[in-house]
């Protein structure tokens, strides 16, 4: 089953994230978690295999659009799923031309995560 | 504590109209993200400043317009909140208390930002504040433009307040 990489600077977040994917019976194996777009890509340049990465937007140090921008220059190709409070058209237009793949609007239901996420996993 | 009517004019909602937004995204976030269903119980009869027991969580605005959205909630709601948030029993203020709030107001952060931007890049959001103490006051400096929305949930009460300015 594929590994995902969750980059939220909220751990109650990250929480919530891994026990709805879970809930969604989306099959999922390691969730590792990271803390802000930094974290995010040392847990990618530790080589392990990560078939999707979520990621918040608004975080310190390394938001989520610079994050992604810096995942896909080093040509990863992984979807990155975008999920934030960040809903705006604008916003969600600069991560997708930034790399992300999707995006899904905090809060959500496990359902949402199913259909927006079973696409993909 | 009401809304400036310039204010109100200025953003082009009522006070009234920004209460009800204020309102479904608090019902929203607490009830897909919390399990709890929360009853308004606006408008507020009495300003509040004085907390005792609590915890207040914090997110502002900056851009086409300015301000902060917060929840305050007693201690022991904030950790049955924790609880139902994280899966597990929350039974002291600290880390996860702190990032379970901060969360609930960044996402109550996001949803009003929908309704101030039109496209999401002329309104930031900061990283949530989290205030907790036995005994604290919050003020606006500016007392008269804001809306406040006081919520029951499990017989307990909690109260969430909009700040808002348009900038120039």
């Amino acid at each position: 089953m594929p590994n995902i990489l969750i980059v939220d600077d909220s751990s109650t977040m990250r929480k919530i994230i891994s026990r709805s994917l879970r809930q969604a019976g989306l099959p999922v194996d390691e969730i590792y978690e990271a803390g802000d777009g930094i974290e995010g890509l040392a847990v990618i340049a530790s080589g392990k295999t990560i078939a999707l990465i979520l990621s918040d937007i608004n975080m310190p140090n390394m938001d989520g659009l610079e994050f992604v921008k810096a995942v896909r220059a080093n040509g990863n190709t992984t979807p990155i799923v975008m999920i934030t409070t960040e809903g705006g058209e604008e916003i969600i237009k600069d991560a997708m031309d930034s790399g992300a793949s999707d995006s899904i609007k905090k809060p959500f239901t496990p359902d949402q995560l199913q259909e927006k996420l079973g696409g993909i996993l | 504590m009401s809304l400036n009517s310039a204010i109100a004019s200025a953003t082009k909602f009522s006070e009234e109209e920004l209460a009800k937004y204020v309102i479904q995204a608090t019902r929203e976030v607490f009830s897909t993200m919390v399990m709890m269903d929360p009853k308004d119980e606006y408008p507020l009869q009495d300003p509040i400043t004085r907390f005792k027991c609590s915890i207040t969580g914090m997110v502002g605005f900056a851009g086409t317009y300015s301000g902060v959205i917060s929840i305050h909630c007693p201690v022991n709601l904030a950790m049955k909140i924790t609880s139902n948030m994280l899966g597990v029993e929350c039974e002291e203020v600290g880390e996860d208390l702190n990032d379970a709030i901060g969360e609930i107001s960044n996402m109550l952060g996001g949803s009003v930002k929908q309704v101030l931007s039109k496209g999401g890049l002329d309104v930031k959001l900061s990283i949530p504040t989290v205030i907790s103490g036995e005994d604290y006051t919050v003020n606006s400096l500016s007392d008269n433009d804001c809306v406040v929305i006081p919520f029951l949930v499990e017989d307990s009460k909690f109260i969430v307040g909009l700040i808002l300015k348009k900038e120039d």
